[in-house]
C-alpha cells in the first residue's frame, strides 16, 4: 500500500451507501426526516432579537453574514437583551462573555474599540477585557468574511479526510487561512474539535453545522452560499 | 434507538427520543413519562434524593467517573447562602459527540435533570454552561427551557411544592479548557478560563463564592430515569462497579459511526465489528482510543477482550473516560495522529503552569519534525520523560492528557515512529 | 495538665529533617523561609495573592500521592516534608528545563543578569542545558508605557506584575495575552503605564529580565553595584529604599521591604528622584571671607575661628535649617542655638497639592510634603515658613543683625544680598548658594554621604546608611556642631553618628529611650507621636 492507494474513508464513508446527506447533520441512518427537523428550526422558530425568555437571552448570539462594524451596541432591542441577561447573573462581571458575545454578533468582529465599549458598560477595565476576548477562539480580534468557515481537523475529522476538506475549502475561496476571500465573501479557519465527530468531516459555517462535507461537496456549499448572502 | 443508526443490541434509556422531532417538545417529552422524575423528587425529601442516586451507582459521564452521588452528599446541608449547579455542556473532547445529540433531542431530558439535581443540592440557579459552537443545539434547548417555565416546570413555585429554581443557559466561547469544572466556573465568571487550585472544592467554594457542584449533560440526563424508576433499576445494566448504560461515541474508521447507547461492560469487539458493521473490505483493525484524545491508545491485542466499563479499559491498559471511542484502521498514520491531538492540547492549553504551557508545545513540535522524516531515535526518550514531567505535576490535568497519547503510542506502536525516523518511511496514511 | 501543652495557635512539622514550630496557617513555603531553607518559586510573593501556577515549589509530603505546592498548601501538625529529595529536585530540574525551552538566554545584554532568579535557579538546580532543539517562540520587545519595557522572550508567565496592578496597585492595566505558548502580558493597546502612580514596583517584583526600567537600562552591572540601606529622601513618608550606587554615582532606589512602613514598594515619584545625590556642583572646602575673597582653610582653623566669633558675636542667633537634614545635624543645630542664647529656627519645604496613596496597602502613602524630615524638624521645635513652592518666608531675617546660620537651605530663590546685615553669616550647605554675603562657608554631606535617621510622618525613627563617599571635605553637620559646640562648652563631641542620637535623645523628649540598637533597620515610632498639622 502506499500514498497513491486510494483510500475509501477519505471523505463521507457513506458514499457507498444510500443515506448520503451531504452538507447536514446526521440523517444518514434509518431516519425520515427533513432537515429543518434535524436541525429542530421548524421547532424554534423565529428568535427575537431581543433575546425572548431571559433564560436563554446570554445564548442568542448568532454569527451573522451581515456584520456592521459600527453598529452602535446596546441600542432597541439589543438594549432589552442586554438588561435580560445581565439579570441573570449576581454580578456584572458575569455578564462579560454574554456580553462580548452580544458586541461581535452586531460588529462581527471584537475591535480595541468594541473592548473598551463592554467594558465601559460592565465597570471593567480595558486590559481585562482584552485578556477575557483574546483568551477565546471565538472571538475574531479581525474582521473575516460573510461566511466564516471553520472546518474541523482533529483526529476524527482528521482520519475521514479533514486535511483534504480544509485544502479544498482553500482552493475553491483562493485564499489564505484566516484571510477575507477577495469578493469579500468568505473566511476559511482551521478549528477543533466541534463535537460532529461521528458525521466527518463537521465544518461551521457562521451558526450553521455542515456534516459528511467531503471534498466533492465544497464547490456546491459555496455556490448556495453565495446565492444566500447575495 | 442512538442516533443517526440503530442497532437491536442498543438499551434505550438516554437516547430513546432521539432522531423524533416530537421528543423536543414538552408535549413529546411528558408522552415519555417526562417529568415523573421531578414529580417523584419533589415529594421525596432532598436526602433522599441523593439516597437514590447513590443507590443507582451512577459515576460521571463527563470523563472522570466519580459516583456522582457522593459527588452531590459534598455540598453544604447547611445552606448559608446561594448554592449553584452547573451543567457543563462544553463538549469539546475530540471523538465526544453525545452531549450535542442529547441537548438537540431531548432537552427536557437535560432540563429536568437539572431540577431534580439543583433540588438535592438546594441550589436555585442551574447555569447550562454551552459550548459556543453549540449555536443550534442551544436554541432548541432555549426553546424547550421557554416551554418548561410557561408549564411552571422552572422558576418560582414549581409545581406547587415552594421550590424555586431558575436556569440559565450560558454560551461559552471557544475554550476546550472551560470543560474543566473550575475553569468552567471561572468562565461563568467572566474571567479567562483558567483551573483553580483545589482545596477550595467547588462545593465548598465554587461559581461566585458559593457552593457549586459541575456534572456533564449525560450525568444528568441519566438522573430523571433513577428517581422515576429507582436507584435499583438503573444497576440492571453494566457491571458492579460501573452500572447503568453509556452514550457510545463511535467515530473514525467503522462503517456506521454514531452514538450507540449501550450498557456499560459492553465487549468493544463486538462494538466495532458487530453494532458499528466493522471495517471497510481488506482493512483491519489497528488502534482504538476508548475514551476520547486524552486517554492512552490501545492496540488490536488490547482491544481483543476489552470490556467498555470503567475497570475493564484499565485492565486493558487504558481508561474509559467519556467513552468516545475512535477507531482507525491499518491506513491510520499513528505519528499523524498523535500529532495532531498533541497540536490540539497545545492550542487549547491555557497558559498558567509551566510543565503544560511550555510542554505541549515542545512535544507537538518535536512530533511535527518526527511525522516529516527530520526525527531522531533520542527524540522518543525525549518525548516519554518530557511525558512523565507533565504528569501529576499541574493545577489540572491536561497535560497529562497531552502526554498520554505520546507515552501510549510510543510504547505500543514503536516501529511506526521508527520507520518513520530511520527510513523516512510514513506509516499509513489517514 | 498535659506535659506538653500543645499551643493552638501554632502547628509543628518536619523539614528537611528539621522540626520547627510555625504559626497556624503558614504555609509550607513561609515555614521553609523562617527555618532558612528558600524553595524556589516565581508567582508566589508575600505582597500578592498565591497561584500556584509555576510549579517550580513543588515539594514532597510524606503521605501525599503527588508533589505539592509549598506556596499555598498550609503546615500540618505532624507533616513531614522533603524539598531536596529525589523526587522534588527532579521536579524543579524539570520545570527549569520548560522554562529553557523558549528562554532567549541574552544574559549578556540583559540588565537582570547577576541579580536573576532564572540565572540562579538553573545554575543551582537546573539541567546542564536544555533539550529544545526546537525554534524558540519570539515576542520581541515592548514599550508599556511610563518607565517599564518589556521583553516577552524572557518572561516566566508568573504573573506578579498583572497581580500587582490589579490587587496592589488596583489600577488594572497589565492582562495576559491569548493563551497557552502564546500567552503573553501585555496592556490595552498603546494605553500603556503612564501616569500609574506606582507601576515601577512591577520592575522589583520580575524575577526575570522581562520587565525593565528604562531610566536604569544598560547604565550598570548588577555585581558592580553596592547597596546600601537607605530612606527615600522625596517625601515624608519614609520608605525604606536601598541606595544603588557604583562609581560613587547612585545609579537606582530600590525599595527595601518594611511591613510597617512601605511593605514591599515605593511610589515612581520618590522612586526616580535620585539624580541630585549624582549633582558635581558641590561645596568641597571649608572657607573664609577674607578682603572680599575666598580663602579656603582647613577644618580646625576655621573652626578655632568660628568659634571665637560665636562667643564674641552679636545676638540674637537666628537658624534656617532644612528639612533634608537628618535629625542628629538638626538636634546639634539646636542644642547650639541653645548654647548661644536660644532663637529662632525657621526652614522651609516644598508640599504638594495632593497626596497618593497606594490602595492596597495606603500605609504607603506619597505625602504632600516632599521632604524627609519635617518631623525631625518640628519635634526639634523648628518652625516652618514659606509657601508650598520651598521659597520666601525669610523677609523679617533680611534686615536683621546678629548671627545667621543657615543649614541645608541653598537659599536658591534669594539674592545676593541676603543676609548682607548679619555680623556674622554661616553657611553650611552641600552644594553653592547663589547669595554673597555668607563669611564662612562649611561643606556637608548629604544623607547618602552619612549615617544618620530621618522621623517620617507618622513619627517613625528610621537609619540610613551611607552609600557615598563624601567629597572632598565636606563633614556630616552633627560632627561640625558637635564640635564647635564642644569648644564653647567643653564638653566631649560626638564622633560617631549614634553618640550624637543619643545626644539628642538627651535633651528630646520624643527621642528619649531610643538608640540605634533599638531602631535596627525597622525604625521605632517616637514617644507621643504628635500628628503633623495638616499632614
Amino acid at each position: 500500500m502506499s500514498d497513491e492507494t486510494p483510500n475509501p474513508t477519505r471523505g463521507s464513508i457513506r458514499e457507498r451507501g444510500p443515506f448520503r446527506n451531504p452538507g447536514w447533520a446526521g440523517n444518514t441512518g434509518e431516519f425520515d426526516l427533513t432537515e429543518d427537523q434535524v436541525r429542530g428550526d421548524d421547532f424554534v422558530g423565529e428568535r427575537p432579537l431581543d433575546g425572548g425568555h431571559p433564560s436563554g437571552s446570554p445564548t442568542f448570539p448568532y454569527m451573522l453574514a451581515d456584520k456592521d462594524p459600527e453598529a452602535p451596541l446596546f441600542e432597541g432591542p439589543y438594549a432589552q437583551r442586554f438588561e435580560k441577561i445581565r439579570s441573570r447573573y449576581p454580578d456584572a462581571q458575569a455578564a462579560l462573555l454574554p456580553a462580548l458575545n452580544l458586541a461581535q454578533e452586531l460588529r462581527g468582529h471584537v475591535s480595541p474599540e468594541t473592548m473598551r465599549e463592554v467594558g465601559e458598560m460592565l465597570g471593567l477595565s480595558d486590559a481585562y477585557v482584552r485578556g477575557v476576548a483574546t483568551f477565546y477562539t471565538m472571538y475574531n480580534k479581525r474582521p473575516v468574511g460573510r461566511y466564516l468557515i471553520q472546518v474541523c481537523t482533529n483526529i476524527s475529522c482528521n482520519l475521514c479526510g479533514g486535511d483534504e476538506v480544509l485544502e479544498a475549502f482553500l482552493a475553491a475561496t483562493e485564499t489564505e487561512l484566516g484571510q477575507i476571500s477577495e469578493d469579500g465573501f468568505f473566511t476559511v479557519m482551521e478549528v477543533e474539535c466541534l463535537a460532529a465527530c461521528g458525521f466527518p468531516t463537521a465544518v461551521q459555517i457562521n451558526s450553521r453545522y455542515y456534516e459528511n462535507v467531503t471534498p466533492a461537496d465544497v464547490p456546491d456549499i459555496l455556490a448556495r452560499l453565495r446565492e444566500e448572502g447575495a | 434507538m442512538a442516533y443517526p443508526y440503530t442497532h437491536e443490541k442498543e438499551t434505550r434509556v438516554l437516547s430513546r427520543g432521539f432522531g423524533d422531532p416530537a421528543t423536543r417538545t414538552l408535549a413529546g417529552w411528558k408522552a415519555l413519562e417526562g417529568y415523573e422524575g421531578l414529580r417523584k423528587a419533589l415529594g421525596m425529601s432532598r436526602e433522599e434524593v441523593v439516597e437514590t442516586v447513590k443507590s443507582s451507582g451512577l459515576r460521571g459521564r463527563g470523563g472522570a467517573g466519580f459516583p456522582t452521588g457522593v459527588k452531590w452528599s459534598f455540598m453544604p446541608k447547611e445552606k448559608k447562602g446561594p448554592h449553584y449547579l452547573c451543567c457543563n455542556a462544553d463538549e469539546s473532547e475530540p471523538g465526544t459527540f453525545k452531549d450535542r445529540e442529547l441537548l438537540r433531542w431531548t432537552p427536557h431530558q437535560v432540563i429536568e435533570g437539572c431540577l431534580i439535581g439543583a433540588y438535592a443540592m438546594q441550589a436555585e440557579h442551574v447555569y447550562i454552561y454551552c459550548r459556543g459552537e453549540f449555536f443550534e443545539a442551544v436554541q432548541v434547548l432555549a426553546k424547550a427551557l421557554e416551554e418548561a417555565y410557561a408549564a411552571n416546570l422552572v422558576g418560582e413555585d414549581i409545581l406547587g411544592s415552594g421550590v424555586s429554581i431558575d436556569v440559565t443557559i450560558h454560551s461559552g466561547a471557544g475554550a476546550y479548557i472551560c470543560g474543566e469544572e473550575t475553569a468552567l466556573m471561572n468562565s461563568l465568571e467572566g474571567r479567562r478560563g483558567l483551573p483553580r487550585i483545589k482545596p477550595p472544592f467547588p462545593a465548598a467554594v465554587g461559581a461566585f463564592g458559593k457552593p457549586t457542584t459541575i456534572n456533564n449533560v449525560e450525568t444528568l440526563a441519566a438522573i430523571p430515569h433513577i428517581l422515576r424508576h429507582g436507584g435499583e433499576w438503573y444497576r440492571q445494566w453494566g457491571t458492579e462497579r460501573s452500572p447503568g448504560t453509556k452514550l457510545f461515541c463511535v467515530s473514525g474508521h467503522v462503517k456506521l459511526p454514531g452514538n450507540y447507547e449501550l450498557p456499560l461492560g459492553f465487549p468493544m469487539k463486538e462494538l466495532i465489528y458487530d453494532v458499528c458493521g466493522g471495517f471497510h473490505e481488506g482493512r483491519s483493525l489497528k488502534a482504538v482510543i476508548p475514551g476520547g484524545s486524552s486517554v492512552p491508545l490501545m492496540n488490536a491485542e488490547e482491544c481483543e477482550s476489552c470490556t467498555l466499563d470503567y475497570e475493564g479499559v484499565v485492565k486493558a491498559g487504558s481508561m474509559l473516560g467519556c467513552a468516545s471511542v475512535i477507531v482507525m484502521d491499518d491506513t491510520a498514520n499513528v505519528v499523524k495522529q498523535v500529532r495532531r491531538m498533541v497540536d490540539f492540547y497545545a492550542h487549547e492549553s491555557c497558559g498558567q503552569c509551566t510543565p503544560c504551557r511550555e510542554g505541549t508545545q515542545w512535544t507537538a513540535r518535536i512530533l511535527k519534525r518526527i511525522e516529516t522524516g527530520k526525527g531522531t531515535e533520542e527524540d522518543l526518550d525525549t518525548l516519554l520523560e518530557l511525558g512523565v514531567q507533565m504528569t501529576g505535576t499541574t493545577i489540572c490535568v491536561l497535560s497529562d492528557s497531552a502526554a498520554a497519547p505520546v507515552a501510549s503510542s510510543i510504547a505500543k506502536f514503536r516501529d511506526d515512529y521508527l520507520a518513520l525516523i530511520r527510513r523516512g518511511e510514513r506509516v499509513g496514511a489517514a | 495538665m498535659p506535659e506538653n501543652a500543645k499551643n493552638p495557635d501554632t502547628v509543628t512539622l518536619t523539614i528537611d529533617g528539621q522540626e520547627l514550630t510555625v504559626p497556624k496557617g503558614a504555609t509550607l513555603l513561609q515555614a521553609a523561609e523562617a527555618m532558612g531553607t528558600r524553595v524556589p518559586h516565581y508567582c508566589y510573593h508575600p505582597g500578592l495573592s498565591a497561584p500556584a501556577q509555576c510549579r517550580l515549589c513543588l515539594v514532597e509530603v510524606e503521605g501525599a500521592p503527588k508533589l505539592q505546592p509549598s506556596c499555598v498548601t498550609m503546615a500540618q501538625d505532624g507533616q513531614v516534608v522533603h524539598t531536596q529529595s529525589e523526587s522534588a529536585r527532579t521536579m524543579r530540574t524539570g520545570v527549569l528545563e520548560f522554562y529553557l525551552a523558549n528562554h532567549p538566554l541574552d544574559c549578556p545584554i540583559c540588565d537582570q543578569s547577576g541579580e536573576c532568579e532564572f540565572q540562579d535557579y538553573v545554575h543551582a538546580e537546573g539541567p546542564k542545558r536544555g533539550r529544545s532543539r526546537e525554534p524558540k517562540r519570539v515576542f520581541g520587545r515592548d514599550d508599556f508605557g511610563g518607565d517599564v519595557l518589556f521583553y516577552g522572550d524572557r518572561c516566566v508567565m508568573c504573573t506578579r506584575c498583572v497581580r500587582y496592578m490589579n490587587e496592589v496597585a488596583r489600577d488594572p492595566r497589565l492582562t495576559v495575552v491569548e493563551r497557552g505558548n502564546r500567552s503573553v502580558i501585555d496592556t490595552f493597546f498603546e494605553e500603556g503605564l503612564n501616569g500609574s502612580p506606582f507601576h515601577g514596583n512591577i520592575v522589583d517584583i520580575c524575577p526575570v529580565g522581562a520587565l525593565v526600567s528604562k531610566d536604569f537600562l544598560h547604565k550598570a552591572r548588577a555585581w558592580d553595584l553596592d547597596r546600601t540601606p537607605s530612606i527615600c529622601p522625596n517625601c515624608s513618608q519614609g520608605c525604606n529604599i536601598d541606595l544603588n550606587v557604583r562609581d560613587n554615582q547612585v545609579q537606582r532606589f530600590k525599595p527595601r521591604s518594611n511591613l510597617d512602613v512601605n511593605e514591599h514598594w515605593m511610589c515612581d515619584y520618590g522612586r526616580h528622584r535620585y539624580h541630585w545625590l549624582n549633582r558635581s556642583d558641590r561645596l568641597d572646602t571649608p572657607r573664609i571671607r577674607e578682603g572680599g575673597e575666598w580663602v579656603d582653610r582647613g577644618w580646625t582653623e576655621i573652626l578655632e575661628e568660628l568659634s571665637q566669633r560665636l562667643e564674641s558675636g552679636e545676638r540674637p542667633v537666628t537658624a534656617v535649617a532644612s528639612p533634608f537634614a537628618s535629625n542628629e545635624d538638626l538636634a546639634a543645630l539646636r542644642a547650639l542655638v541653645d548654647h548661644l542664647g536660644g532663637g529662632r529656627i525657621v526652614f522651609r519645604s516644598r508640599r504638594a497639592e495632593d497626596e497618593i496613596p497606594l490602595p492596597g496597602f495606603p500605609t504607603l502613602t506619597r505625602r504632600r510634603d516632599l521632604a524627609p524630615n519635617r518631623k525631625g524638624a518640628e519635634i526639634l521645635g523648628m518652625e516652618r515658613v514659606g509657601d508650598d513652592e520651598g521659597s520666601g518666608g525669610l523677609e523679617s531675617e533680611m534686615g536683621k543683625g546678629g548671627v545667621l546660620l543657615v543649614l541645608g537651605d541653598e537659599l536658591a530663590d534669594l539674592g545676593p544680598d541676603f543676609g548682607a546685615q548679619a555680623d556674622l553669616f554661616v553657611y553650611l550647605g552641600s552644594h553653592p548658594t547663589p547669595t554673597q554675603a555668607a563669611h564662612l562657608q562649611l561643606p556637608v554631606t548629604t544623607f547618602a554621604e552619612q549615617e544618620g535617621t530621618f522621623t517620617n510622618h507618622e513619627g517613625r525613627v528610621q537609619r540610613f546608611w551611607p552609600g557615598l563617599q563624601p567629597v572632598g571635605s565636606s563633614r556630616p553637620a552633627w560632627l561640625i556642631l558637635g564640635a564647635l559646640l564642644a569648644r564653647l562648652a567643653e564638653r566631649e563631641p560626638p564622633t560617631r553618628a549614634d553618640q550624637a542620637f543619643l545626644h539628642a535623645a538627651e535633651v528630646t523628649p520624643a527621642f528619649q529611650g531610643l538608640s540605634y540598637e533599638t531602631l535596627g533597620t525597622r525604625g521605632a515610632l517616637v514617644n507621643d507621636p504628635v500628628p503633623l498639622p495638616g499632614a
